[in-house]
C-alpha cells in the first residue's frame, strides 16, 4: 500500500514540485499508513527507485541515451545505465530513510500519547 | 513535420523560419529588422550558453561564474583592453544607422528568446556550472568580434625579438630572422603591378630601444591557427563558372564555433556561417557571389616602452615633456569573494598591460611596464563589410564592402557569376616604417608612433590574374615590391605552395576535385626535408626498431594520412631536430625568446651544413648537423616505442595525433571521441590535435549557385541533442553536405523537418 501511494503521489507532484518532494511524501505516507519499520523503508525505497529509473528511462530511451551517456562520462561513472542505477539507489535511499523516519515519528508520537494516558 | 508559433513583440511583420533536416534555419523575413531579430532569436534558441559564455570570457568575467581560480584570465582580458576596445567599437557601429538597426534587432531577438526560458529549461551547462543567463546587450556583439581579433591578431613576438636582439646583436638577428622568407609563394602573385602611387613612408628613427626582461620560458611559435581559401575562374572549371573554397582553421570546440544559417529578406538571400553573437553571414554565398576569409598576420599589435615619472604612474615622458596617464577601473566580480578593483593606466598608445609579471601562460609574451597599441582598441564597424557582402552582386560591391573592415585583417577571397575572381589581404593597416614593431618600440619618441594608415584602396589586391585562380594560406601577402610594410613574418609557405601547385595543374575542376584538395595531406615540409635528412642517418648505429622505422620513411609518400607510420616518426624527428639545433642558444632562463622560423631552419639545413648553430654549446664536444639528426631520429623512434611498443598499428599517425573536438568549457564527456583522421599543420588539411578546419565550404557558382559545406559539430548547442555533433563523421571522412539554398519558404527541393512562424 505504502509503495503504491508514494509512487502515484510522487509521480504526480513531481511534475510541478522540486525533487525533494519525495522526502515529504515518503515521510508523510509512512507516518500515516506505515505498518512496520521494514515496510516503511523498503516500500519507500522501491517506490522511488522504480519511479526515478522508470521516468529517466522514459526520457532517456527516445534520446538514445545520448545525454545520459555524456553525463555518465562527466561524473566518472562512464556507463549510462550505471548512472541510472546510482540515481535510483540514491533516490531510493533518500525516500527509504525518510519513510522510516516518518514511521518512527508516528511510533514516538503514539508512545508519547500512551505514556500521557498511563500517567 | 512540426509547426511552431511564437510571438515576439518587436517583430514588425510576419517571419517564417524553416528548419531543414540538419536543423539549419532558413529565415524568411519581410524587412532587415525582422531578419536580424529572427537570427538573434534562433541563434539563442540553439546556442545561448555558448554565446553567453564566450562573451563573458571576452569581457573578463569568468570569475563571476567559477570563482577566484579564473582571476588571472579575467585580469588579462581586462588589462589587454578587451572591454575598452569593445566599447569603442560599439561606438563605431552605433554611429551607422544600418549597423545600429542590425545590432539592436539581433539583441532584441536574443532577449525575446531568453524571456521564454524558465529555470527548468536553461541550457544544461548553466545547471552544471550553476549560473544563469543574463540579458544580451549590444556591447556583447562587439566583445565577440574583439575576441575574434584576440584569437587571430593578438600574436606578438616583439618581446622575444627584443631579447634576441639584445643577446645576439643585430647581425645574427637579421640572419636568423630575415624580413622575407627563403621560400615563398605569396598571395598576390609575384610580379603583380601596383596601380597606385604610394604615400610617403614615415622615416625610420635612428635610435633603437631595448626592453627589460621577465622570468618566463621560451615558447616555440605555435602554428595552427590559419586557414585556406581559393577561387578558380570559369576558365579552369568544368562548368565554366567560378568555384570558391574556404576552410578557416581554428581551435575546434563543441558547440561548433560556427552556426549555419540562410537569411532571406527583400534585397538579400544569403547562406553561410555566422558567429553566434554577431548578426549576418561571415563566410558564404548568395545568388551572384561567394566569399571567404583567411587570416592575415599583419603587425597591428605593438608594445611601447614607457618612462614613468614616478611609481604613481600618473605621468610619462613623451615628446620631451611629461604627459598624464588616464586610469580605467576594472571591477572584477568574484563568485564567493569580494569584488576586485583593478586599475589600468592608459597612455596615448594604449593600456600598460602589466607592472608585474603574472603567472599566466597567455601573458608570457607581454613585456612588463610597456604600453599596448592594438588595432582592436580602435573604433570600427566590421559588421557593415558583411552586410554589404551578404547583399553583394559583383566585384564593385565586394570592393566597397571591404572598405568598412578594420580587424582582424583577413584575406578576402571573392568570386562572382560574371566570372570575376579576386583576393585582397584586407584590414586597417598602420602606415609604418620597415620593421616598425618587430621589436619593442620607444614610447617617448613620436617617431615611433603609428603615423597614419595605408589607404584601403592600396591594400594588396589582385583581380582575375592570368593564372586563372587566386588563393591564400596565411603566407606573405605580397612579394618584396609592395611599397608598404605589413609584417616581417607570416605563416610558413608550405600550405600555400601546395595549393598553388595543385590549382596550377588543375583543369576542368569540379566539386570533387576541390573537395579532395581540401583534405589533401601531402606535406611540402617532408618533400623538402626527407631527401636532405635521410642521407645523414648513420645506418650502422640504428637498432632493429629504428631500422624498421627508417624503412617506412624511405617508402613514405610524404602524406600525413591516418595510417602512415612514417608520418609519426618524421613529425617527432623534425620537432626534436629543431629543439636540438636551437634550444641550447635560445632557451635561457629569465630571457624569453623564440626559435627562428621553420623556413629559416630548413634553409640552414639545406644550404649551411657547417653553421655554428649545430654545435650544442652546453657540451664540450663539437656537434655536427649529422649528430643532431641521428640523435633526433633515435629519440623519435624510442619515444614511440616507449609509448606503443615495437612498430605496430598504434604508431599510425592518427593514433599518435589523437584529433578530437573538446567541449568549449572542457566538460568531460561533452566533447567528441578521438577521431582516426590524418592531416597536419603544414598540409592543406591542417588538422592538429584539437585545431583545424572549423568549416569547409565549396561554392559552385552558376545559374543557381550550389553550396557544399560541413563543420565538426552540429547546429544545436545542446549536448543531449542528436544535432549537437551529427556532422562530425561526415567532416572526419572528408565529405561535404549539399547546402539547401532555398528560393522561397515553400521550396520543395530539400527536406524540411519543422517550421517556426513568428508574429507580433
Amino acid at each position: 500500500m505504502v509503495f503504491i501511494v508514494i509512487l502515484i503521489i510522487c509521480f504526480l507532484l513531481q511534475m510541478i514540485a522540486p525533487w525533494w518532494i519525495i522526502i515529504v511524501i515518503s515521510f508523510a505516507t509512512c507516518g500515516i499508513i506505515g505498518k512496520t519499520g521494514k515496510i516503511a523503508f523498503w516500500q519507500s525505497f522501491f517506490a522511488i527507485f522504480l519511479l526515478w529509473i522508470g521516468y529517466a528511462l522514459f526520457k532517456s530511451l527516445p534520446n538514445d541515451n545520448v545525454l545520459a551517456g555524456r553525463v555518465a562520462v562527466m561524473t566518472g561513472i562512464k556507463l549510462w545505465w550505471a548512472l541510472l542505477l546510482v540515481t535510483g539507489i540514491l533516490s531510493g535511499l533518500v525516500a527509504g530513510i525518510s519513510g522510516y523516519c516518518g514511521y518512527q515519528f508516528r511510533m514516538a508520537m503514539l508512545a508519547k500519547k500512551t505514556d500521557e494516558k498511563i500517567a | 513535420m512540426f509547426n511552431h508559433k511564437a510571438k515576439i513583440k518587436g517583430a514588425i511583420d510576419k517571419i517564417e523560419i524553416v528548419f531543414d533536416d540538419r536543423m539549419i534555419p532558413h529565415i524568411f523575413a519581410q524587412n532587415d529588422h525582422d531578419l536580424y531579430l529572427a537570427q538573434g532569436y534562433v541563434t539563442a534558441m540553439h546556442r545561448l550558453w555558448q554565446m553567453d559564455f564566450q562573451t563573458r570570457f571576452a569581457a573578463g568575467r569568468i570569475s563571476e561564474v567559477v570563482g577566484d581560480k579564473a582571476i588571472e584570465v579575467d585580469r588579462y582580458q581586462r588589462r589587454m583592453g578587451m572591454v575598452y576596445g569593445a566599447e569603442k567599437s560599439l561606438k563605431g557601429m552605433m554611429a551607422d544607422p544600418k549597423a545600429k538597426e542590425m545590432i539592436l534587432a539581433y539583441t532584441e531577438g536574443i532577449n525575446a528568446y531568453i524571456k521564454t526560458l524558465s529555470k527548468a529549461n536553461y541550457p544544461l551547462e548553466y545547471k552544471i556550472l550553476d549560473f544563469k543567463p543574463e540579458n544580451w546587450t549590444p556591447v556583447k556583439c562587439a566583445l565577440l568580434l574583439k575576441q575574434m581579433s584576440a584569437v587571430l591578431a593578438m600574436g606578438s613576438d616583439e618581446f622575444y625579438m627584443t631579447n634576441i636582439l639584445k643577446k645576439f646583436g643585430p647581425e645574427v638577428t637579421k640572419n636568423l630572422f630575415p624580413d622575407y622568407p627563403f621560400r615563398e609563394d605569396p598571395i598576390i602573385p609575384v610580379g603583380t603591378k601596383w596601380d597606385f602611387s604610394p604615400l610617403p613612408i614615415p622615416k625610420t628613427p635612428e635610435s633603437f630601444t631595448q626592453a627589460q626582461t621577465g622570468e618566463v620560458k621560451t615558447t616555440e611559435k605555435v602554428e595552427g591557427i590559419g586557414s585556406n581559401n581559393w577561387a578558380l575562374s570559369g576558365s579552369k572549371t568544368a562548368s565554366g563558372y567560378p568555384i570558391l573554397a574556404n576552410d578557416p582553421h581554428l581551435d575546434l570546440t563543441l558547440p561548433s564555433i560556427w552556426y549555419q544559417i540562410q537569411l532571406h529578406a527583400p534585397g538579400v538571400n544569403t547562406y553561410g556561417v555566422s558567429l553566434p553573437g554577431a548578426p549576418g553571414v561571415i563566410i558564404g554565398f548568395n545568388q551572384k557571389i561567394a566569399w571567404g576569409v583567411t587570416n592575415v598576420a599583419a603587425d597591428v599589435l605593438d608594445f611601447y616602452q614607457i618612462k614613468f615619472k614616478d611609481s604613481s604612474h600618473n605621468e610619462y615622458w613623451y615628446n620631451n615633456k611629461w604627459k598624464a596617464t588616464t586610469k580605467r577601473l576594472e571591477t572584477i566580480k568574484i563568485r564567493g569573494g569580494k569584488d576586485e578593483i583593478d586599475t589600468v593606466y592608459y597612455t596615448h598608445h594604449g593600456p600598460v598591460v602589466y607592472f608585474q609579471k603574472p603567472k599566466y601562460g597567455r601573458a608570457d609574451n607581454v613585456p612588463v611596464g610597456d604600453a599596448l597599441r592594438w588595432i582592436a582598441h580602435d573604433e570600427s564597424n566590421e559588421l557593415m563589410t558583411f552586410y554589404y557582402l551578404n547583399r553583394g552582386k559583383n566585384y564593385n560591391d565586394y570592393r566597397k564592402a571591404l572598405t568598412f573592415y578594420t580587424a582582424p585583417a583577413q584575406n578576402f577571397v571573392f568570386a562572382s557569376i560574371d566570372n570575376d575572381i579576386a583576393i585582397t589581404p584586407n584590414g586597417k593597416f598602420p602606415l609604418k616604417w620597415k620593421d616598425q614593431g618587430k621589436f619593442i618600440l620607444d614610447g617617448t619618441d613620436p617617431a615611433y608612433d603609428w603615423q597614419g594608415w595605408i589607404p584601403n584602396a592600396q591594400n594588396p589586391t589582385v583581380k582575375n590574374p592570368p593564372r586563372g585562380f587566386v588563393s591564400s594560406a596565411n603566407q606573405s601577402s605580397t612579394d618584396t615590391t609592395y611599397p608598404y610594410y605589413i609584417n616581417w613574418e607570416f605563416a610558413p609557405y608550405e600550405r600555400g605552395k601546395r595549393i598553388n601547385d595543385r590549382l596550377s595543374a588543375m583543369n576542368k575542376a569540379t566539386l570533387d576535385s576541390i573537395r579532395l584538395m581540401q583534405t589533401d595531406n601531402y606535406s611540402i615540409v617532408a618533400q623538402n626535408l626527407v631527401p636532405a635528412l635521410l642521407p645523414l642517418l648513420n645506418n650502422e648505429q640504428l637498432n632493429a626498431t629504428q631500422k624498421e622505422a627508417l624503412a617506412y620513411l624511405k617508402k613514405w609518400n610524404k602524406r600525413y594520412d591516418a595510417h602512415e607510420i612514417a608520418a609519426s616518426v618524421f613529425e617527432i624527428w623534425t620537432k626534436r631536430l629543431s629543439y636540438n639545433i636551437w634550444a641550447d642558444e635560445f632557451e635561457v632562463k629569465g630571457i624569453p625568446m623564440r626559435y627562428p622560423s621553420r623556413d629559416r631552419t630548413v634553409e640552414m639545413i639545406l644550404k649551411e651544413p657547417n653553421a655554428t648553430w649545430y654545435d650544442n654549446i652546453k657540451t664540450s664536444k663539437k656537434e655536427s648537423l649529422s649528430d643532431l639528426v641521428n640523435e633526433a631520429f633515435k629519440y623519435s623512434c624510442d619515444s614511440l616505442e616507449r609509448r606503443f611498443g615495437p612498430i605496430n598499428k598504434d604508431w599510425d599517425w592518427a593514433n599518435v595525433k589523437q584529433t578530437n573536438v573538446p567541449h568549449l568549457a572542457k566538460i568531460p564527456g561533452f566533447g567528441s571521441k578521438v577521431l582516426q583522421i590524418g592531416g597536419n599543420k603544414g598540409t592543406i588539411n591542417a588538422l592538429n590535435e584539437t585545431n583545424g578546419p572549423s568549416w569547409r565550404m565549396v561554392i559552385e557558382l552558376g545559374k543557381t549557385p550550389k553550396g557544399h559545406g560541413v563543420y565538426p559539430g552540429g547546429q544545436s548547442g545542446n549536448p543531449g541533442s542528436k544535432f549537437y555533433d551529427n556532422m562530425i563523421d561526415t567532416w572526419a571522412n572528408g565529405k561535404l553536405y549539399d547546402l539547401f539554398y532555398m528560393q522561397s519558404p515553400d521550396d520543395q527541393s530539400g527536406t524540411v523537418i519543422s517550421r517556426l512562424k513568428i508574429s507580433k
